[in-house]
This record gives C-alpha cells, structure tokens and sequence, in this order.
C-alpha cells in the first residue's frame, strides 16, 4: 500500500505554497520556482512510495 | 549595457479586450487590472493575412511581412523540402538586434519563429523549446531532446532543459480548473482533455524558461512569446457562453469554461512576472490579433490552409504600464507595426525611417523626444547572427509541422501522396501559399499592383482556389484593371466556384468601377437580401448608397452594420461621410473621430475629417487631420493641396512653402472643372464665376454635352482655360492624364426640371418622368465615376452663396 507523501512547501515573497506532487496550478503559474518545487516533490514522492513497495 | 528602467514585454496570442474586460470587472483577472489601472490601454489593429508567425514577426521588426520575409507557416528548406518557419527567412532586423547593436541586454523567449536563435548579447530560447514531439509521435518525458539552435548561450541549455513540463506529466487535477468534470471523462477518450494538457504543458514550459531567465540572468529587456490563448480559443471558443446554435448541451457544459481558464492562468503567470520586477520597469502586453467570442464565431471553418484564421477578431491588445507611462489612459490609433518603434524610444533609441509603424508617443506623460534613422540595416555593428546556418533536425521539423496540420493552418503532406511526385506537389503547394500571403500582405499595405502581378503568377485555372481569385479581383479592381476583374469573375461564374451571392458582390465593385452604378445597385441589392447579416456586404453596399447619394438609405445600412458590429470603423466612416454629404457636420465629426479611435491608420477616415474641419473653419485642425493623411498615405497628391490652401489661409509660411514645393511635385497639370446638374444653381454659379473675372472655358450653355465630340483625343485640352465648364455627362470622358480638381455644384433634381422645363422647353408640362429619371441617371453616374478617380479633388458646393467662402476662392485660383 502507498503511503500518504510528505508535504512539501515554498515560500516566494514572503508567501507559503505547498507543493503537493500532483502539482495545482499556482504552482505552475509560479514559472521556475514552482516547477522546479512540483518535480522534486513529484521525486520524493516516487522514491518514497518505491521505498515503502521495497520494504 | 544594464539599463535602470528596464523593460518586460509579453506577448500573449488572440488576447481580446472583451473577454479581459469581463473578467477584470469578476475580479478573475487581478493582474492585468493592476497594469490597466496604472498605465494606458488600447486596441492594436492587427494585419491582413492575420497569421500568428507573420505578425508577431512585424511586431519584432515594426514592417510588414513583404519587407520582413517570413510569410507563412512553413517554408521551403532549400534543398527541396518544407519545415516550419523559421528565423532563416526574416531578413530584417528584430528589436533584440537593435538591442543588442546598442548595448543592451535581452531575453527573448518562445517568440514564433525563432528557431534557430540568435548569439545576441543575452539568451534566447526558440519556440521550439517546448515541443514534445519526435517525427510524428510524442516522446515520453525521459527521452525528451531539445531539437538543435533551440537555446543560446549554451550555458544555460541543461538547467532550462530541466524545466521543461511534459503533456503527460498534467494531471487531472491540474485540468480541473478547466473542465470541473475532469476526472470523470477518459482522457484516451476525449481528445480534448489531451488538447488541454499540451497547452497547458507548453504555457508552464515557456513561463518557467523566462521566469527562471529574469531571476537569474541580467537584463534590459526581457520578452516572451504565449500562444496559449490562440490555441485555447481555436479549440474550445465554440463552447464559450453562450451556447451556440448547434452546439450539443452536453459539451457545452463540460468546455464552457475552458477559455476563461485559459486567461485566469495567464493573469496568474503575469502576477509572478510582476513581483519579479521593480517599479522602474516598464511592462507591456500585446496581443497580435483577438478572437471572435460573441455572435461574430463563425458558424464554420474553411478547410483551407490557415482557414482557423476566420476566427481572428482585427484588434488585438495594448496595455503598457511604467515610469513615465500616463495612468488609467486609452491610446488610440495603435497597430503591430507600432510595437518595435514604440519600443525603440522607451531605451531612447532611434527608429528606422524605413519602419512601417510610428512610436505610440501618446502614451508618455510628457512629450517624448523621437530620433530617427534611415535604416537598422544599414547600423554597421553587431546584432546578433543564428547559430546554425540550416535547420537540420529533420525529425523536430516533421514534429513542428505535424503540429501545424492539427491545428488546422497547414494541409497533411500525405493528403498528396507519399511519392516522390507528392512531395514535390506539397512543395508547390506550401510555395504558392506563401505566395498567396506575400500578395495578401502587399494589399494590405495598398501596394495592389505588386499583389496583382504575384496573383497572376500563382492563379492556376485548372485547379482554382476561389481565396486567390478572390483576392486577385479585388486588385484588379483597385489597380482600376476592371476589364481583367471581369473576366475573372465570369471564369467563377462559368465554374461555379463560388457561391452566387458572393460573386454578385464582387461584380458589383467591378459594375462599379465600369461607371454602371445601376448595375451595381442591383447585384448588392439581392445580396443584402440573401446576406443580411453580412458585415462586408452591407459595408459595400453602405459605401455604394454613399456614392450615388441615398444619404438616408445608407445611413441604415451602416447602422445595421454597427448594430451586429459596434464600433466597426469601416462602418462608422460610412455614417461619418453621409453626415458630411447632408451638411451635419458635428455629427460627422463624432463619426469620423470613432471610426479612428480603432483603426488609426485609415487615410480615408482622417481626410474626410480635415475636410469636416475645414468647412467648419477650425482650420488648425483639418491642417492636423490632412498632415496625418499625408504621413499615413503620402502618395494621395490631394492631400498637399487642401494643405497647401489651408497653410495659407492660417498664414503659415513655413508650411505655404513646404505643400507648395510638393504640389509643385506632384503638379501633372492639374485642371479646374466646374460641372453640376444643369439647373439654377449651375447657371448662377457659372455667372458668379464670370463676374469675379475668371475665364471659363467650354460652353456654357451645352447642358447634357451635345456639342463636344469626345472621340477627339482633344476635346478637353481645346477647351483651352485653366477652368473649363464641363457638361456632367461627361465628366467620364475627362482625360486621364491632368489631376482635377471638381466643383460639383450641387441641385435638387426637382429644381433642375422645373429650370430646364420652363428655360429650355417653355410650354412642356411641369413634371416630365422621363426627364426626372434621366436627370438623377445622370447624377448617379457622375457621383460613381468621381468616387472612382484617385486623382480628383471634388468640393461639392450647394449654395452658390457659398462663392464668397475664401476656402472656395483659393479653391478655383
């Protein structure tokens, strides 16, 4: 069974965006920072869950 | 070079005011309130052919496409071959040259075409960074290349490569905002989820690639390309409130919101762009053309190349916001070809006297100080070269292409055949098209005899394509070749290629020229009867009501055609003239003014407003209206004459002498003719006339020219006198190598009947039917010749109190 991923979050001026690995799209619509944020949440949460598979 | 007020441009494609304006005032579009709010506003008249790559490349260049040479959606490879197109064929330089020749630094992002990019002092990113496809398939996102020339410096190519968002990887969650019933549909199913989910993809690529450039990388201007919302409204405009006729409930309830989605996400993207800048930056958003999103949607679209087209609305956007910039202000007046000139003097630079734009100076506070140049081409510096000679990536070509055929702008090659026959058809084919746009462009920019010649060239009678024929008329009859108009137009009757309607509306134009108003008459007629809805139609018939003076028939037709389209300019000229023609001039001048408000660049429009001021003595401002005329058409020589009248009427000698030098130039011998319907007010006029000692020539009392034998090549020339009497019947007879200028004086046919029956013919009846129709038969055609004629000056004169005018006298010296 999968396991509910961690929660990721950013803080751009001073405002908190939390990064879920299906990404939104104020994530997106944050160009670099938010891209970048969603494909390594996207990352943890495979490695995460394949971790959670292996065991 | 870093600048300290920098500049962010944004280019966002089919961006309308009228869905912006709705969702600014839902508060849905924060954003770009804040811009509009805080800096001018204004539509941006867009180009014929209205084609993406065409025009944003105007937009980077400020000249129209026959001058900048990118001229369609694909082009020929030069080794036989087709690819999409490219930076290869602009031949001029863009703004981030211009820049980069000065000093400055830019990012220039996703501009269509820019591939391959440029080394200019900077980073580009092509706008094929975003693309997914190998060939003809998609890639998976971990196989995914980035095609050659895509990214310079190549320094920055790996971490921009990395922020890159594959189709694939937009899940149903991000597609919700969108189509709130997302998960519920198959999105192997329902190809329109997968539409959603490339644009998407695309759009966050591109904004991710700037973003990522104007944090990290220093700059004076940055400048990026979104041709998100053109692609949103091509696929999902049809389902946009409200519901169209036709269109199944179910669809409609599931796409209706895609569109405004769309710009939501857009305004969501500009907030980010926004906090990364300063308050000393200048921002600018344009849209190259806007979209048809209320009862003017097409019912269908064309299956012809770029027949997407149809649904492009002639205005796009202009929003402008910084240091300097006036605030809650609309400019008006503005086209593409604006753009580079415009962007020129916010680094105060110089614009190149061979741009077809000007600077949008209206939008600066305090009057800016404009430079130019001859030429950006002739700037002997560095601006920049691409960094592959050829594109050479076959496999991004045919990518890139096939994209093109889904979005319906090109024709599938295999729709030709796979052999090698059917790739050299498709070569011809994809050559001629772009032909087809050179010419479109050169009519555009009223150089109808180049279009013609390329029309000719390309107009292929055993395959006929009814959009060149359409075309290839309309120059003809511009270029005055009606003889050639008509034999095309019986060659589409003769095959039927056309619908009969719309033939007749083009034969009318041609009857028109042919001086055989009645026919004209006839043929528009029935086609407003069959289109009623038809905004070109009315306009032509509006125009053709204008011209043979049913002032009051007209003034409906206009009306209607404001009624379905509010604001059209073409229609309010038309109201503006039959307001001028019945001597209600305040109301004209309302009209004129509006009609120009959208399209500046209409000659017509401007004239008819110098001459409204003119006869109402603001002499400041007609000066004003024909000098816009002058610079926007310069080759109209009867412009320098009113300003050359006027310029001495307000006693300034620096212009007296300027416009006398041009008339001088332009001096082909010009004539004064005084004609009129044969009534009360003519004989009055021309006793006036003798009186203040002027010698007329011809005679005087030939009403109808039953004297003159105009198979004499001479018979004007041995009227001898710079003013001559010319009976109205034959004012079609004028010999075409003197300019004129008319006083038409004018008479109700009613009076001119009783005159010549009580003068002329003592004892007949007072109202003779045959007569009457002869007399207004006669009117008509002279009114329809005259509207012909490129180089008349006509001054209609209704009183013949009206010679004490001075503006008359210096008329008739």
């Amino acid at each position: 069974m999968k396991e509910a991923p961690k929660k990721r979050a950013i803080t751009l001026n001073g405002k908190h965006f939390e990064v879920p690995p299906g990404g939104s799209l104020g994530l997106l619509a944050l160009g670099n920072v938010g891209v970048r944020a969603w494909k390594q949440a996207k990352k943890d949460w495979d490695k995460q869950n394949s971790n959670v598979e292996e065991k | 070079m870093l600048k300290k007020n920098k500049v962010l441009f944004i280019g966002w494609d089919a961006a309308d005011w009228k869905i912006i304006d709705k969702l600014m005032a839902n508060g849905l579009m924060p954003a770009m309130k804040r811009i509009v709010d805080n800096g001018v506003r204004g539509q941006l008249a867009t180009l014929d052919p209205p084609l993406s790559p065409m025009l944003w490349t105007s937009m980077a260049t400020g000249v129209r496409p026959f001058d900048h040479g990118v001229l369609g959606f694909v082009e020929h490879d030069g080794i036989g071959g087709v690819r999409p197109v490219s930076s290869h064929s602009r031949k001029v330089k863009a703004i981030w040259n211009m820049l980069t020749m000065e000093g400055y630094k830019s990012n220039i992002v996703g501009w269509w075409p820019s591939n391959p990019v440029e080394n200019i002092n900077g980073c580009m990113v092509s706008n094929l960074f975003q693309q997914e496809k190998k060939g003809k398939d998609i890639v998976g996102p971990n196989e995914w290349d980035l095609p050659e020339g895509t990214i310079y410096p190549e320094r920055i190519v790996e971490h921009l490569k990395e922020l890159r968002v594959h189709p694939h990887e937009i899940t149903g969650n991000l597609i919700m905002p969108f189509v709130p019933q997302a998960v519920e549909l198959d999105k192997k199913e329902d190809k329109r989820l997968a539409v959603i989910q490339k644009i998407l993809a695309h759009a966050t690529s591109i904004h991710a690639a700037c973003t990522e450039l104007m944090e990290t990388e220093e700059w004076d201007f940055t400048a990026v390309y979104h041709d998100a919302i053109d692609h949103f409204c091509h696929a999902f405009m049809k389902y946009y409130p409200p519901r169209l006729e036709g269109m199944d409930e179910e669809g409609f309830d599931l796409f209706k919101n895609v569109v405004n989605g769309a710009y939501v996400f857009h305004d969501m993207m500009l907030e980010r762009q926004l906090q990364m800048i300063d308050d000393e930056t200048t921002v600018i958003i344009c849209s190259d053309h806007g979209f048809h999103s209320d009862h003017l949607r097409p019912t269908h679209v064309p299956e012809v190349p770029s027949g997407p087209a149809i649904e492009h609305a002639p205005f796009g956007i202009f929003v402008a916001m910084g240091p300097g910039i006036k605030k809650g202000e609309q400019i008006y007046g503005a086209s593409i070809l604006d753009v580079t000139p415009t962007l020129l003097t916010l680094f105060d630079l110089p614009i190149g006297r061979d741009m077809h734009g000007k600077p949008l100076t209206d939008m600066y506070e305090t009057p800016k100080e404009v430079r130019y140049i001859d030429s950006w081409e002739k700037v002997d510096k560095f601006g920049g070269e691409l960094i592959l000679k050829s594109v050479s990536n076959n496999e991004s070509n045919e990518a890139a292409l096939q994209q093109l055929v889904d979005l319906g702008y090109i024709n599938d090659m295999n729709v030709e055949g796979d052999t090698e026959n059917g790739e050299a058809n498709y070569l011809k084919s994809i050559i001629s098209e772009n032909n087809f746009y050179l010419a479109k462009s050169y009519a555009n920019g009223g150089c109808y005899e180049e279009a013609l010649e390329i029309l000719l060239e390309i107009e292929n009678r055993d395959k006929p394509d009814f959009r060149i024929l359409l075309e290839l008329v309309g120059c003809a009859v511009k270029t005055r070749r009606f003889a050639l108009a008509d034999e095309y137009i019986r060659f589409i009757r003769k095959g039927n290629l056309m619908e009969e309607n719309y033939v007749n509306v083009l034969e009318a134009k041609v009857q028109l020229g042919l001086n055989e108003p009645d026919k004209a008459m006839r043929l528009l007629k029935d086609a407003v009867q069959n289109f009623p809805d038809s905004i070109d139609v009315l306009l032509d018939f509006g125009r053709l009501l204008n011209t043979i003076c049913e002032y009051e028939y007209a003034i409906g037709i206009f009306q209607r055609v404001v009624d379905l389209d509010p604001g059209n300019s073409y229609s309010l000229h038309g109201l503006g003239v039959a307001a001028l023609r019945t001597e209600k001039y305040e109301e004209a001048l309302g009209y004129f003014l509006d009609a120009i408000e959208n399209v500046y660049y209409y000659p017509f429009a401007h004239f008819h407003l110098g001459e409204t001021f003119a006869i109402m003595k603001n002499y400041p401002a007609a000066i004003e209206s024909f000098e816009v005329v002058a610079a926007i058409a310069p080759q109209m020589p009867k412009t320098y004459r009113w300003l050359l009248d006027l310029s001495e009427i307000v006693e300034d000698k620096t212009r007296t002498e300027r416009y006398r030098k041009i008339v001088d130039h332009y001096d082909l011998g010009e004539k004064i003719v005084v004609t009129g319907l044969p009534g009360k007010n003519l004989d009055y006029s021309l006793q006036k006339l003798k009186e203040k000692g002027i010698e007329i020539g011809g005679d005087i009392n030939d009403l109808f020219g039953d004297t003159v034998d105009v198979l004499n090549a001479n018979w004007f020339a041995d009227l001898g006198q710079k003013v001559n009497y010319v009976p109205l019947r034959l004012l079609g007879s004028l010999p075409p190598k003197y300019s004129y200028r008319i006083l038409f004086v004018l008479d109700q046919p009613e009076e001119v009947m009783k005159h010549l029956l009580e003068n002329e013919w003592p004892g007949k009846e007072l109202f003779n039917s045959v007569l009457m129709e002869e007399i207004q038969k006669q009117e008509r055609r002279a009114r329809s010749w005259l509207s012909q004629q490129p180089n008349l000056d006509i001054f209609y004169l209704k009183s013949p109190e009206g010679f004490d005018d001075e503006l008359i006298e210096r008329y008739l010296s």
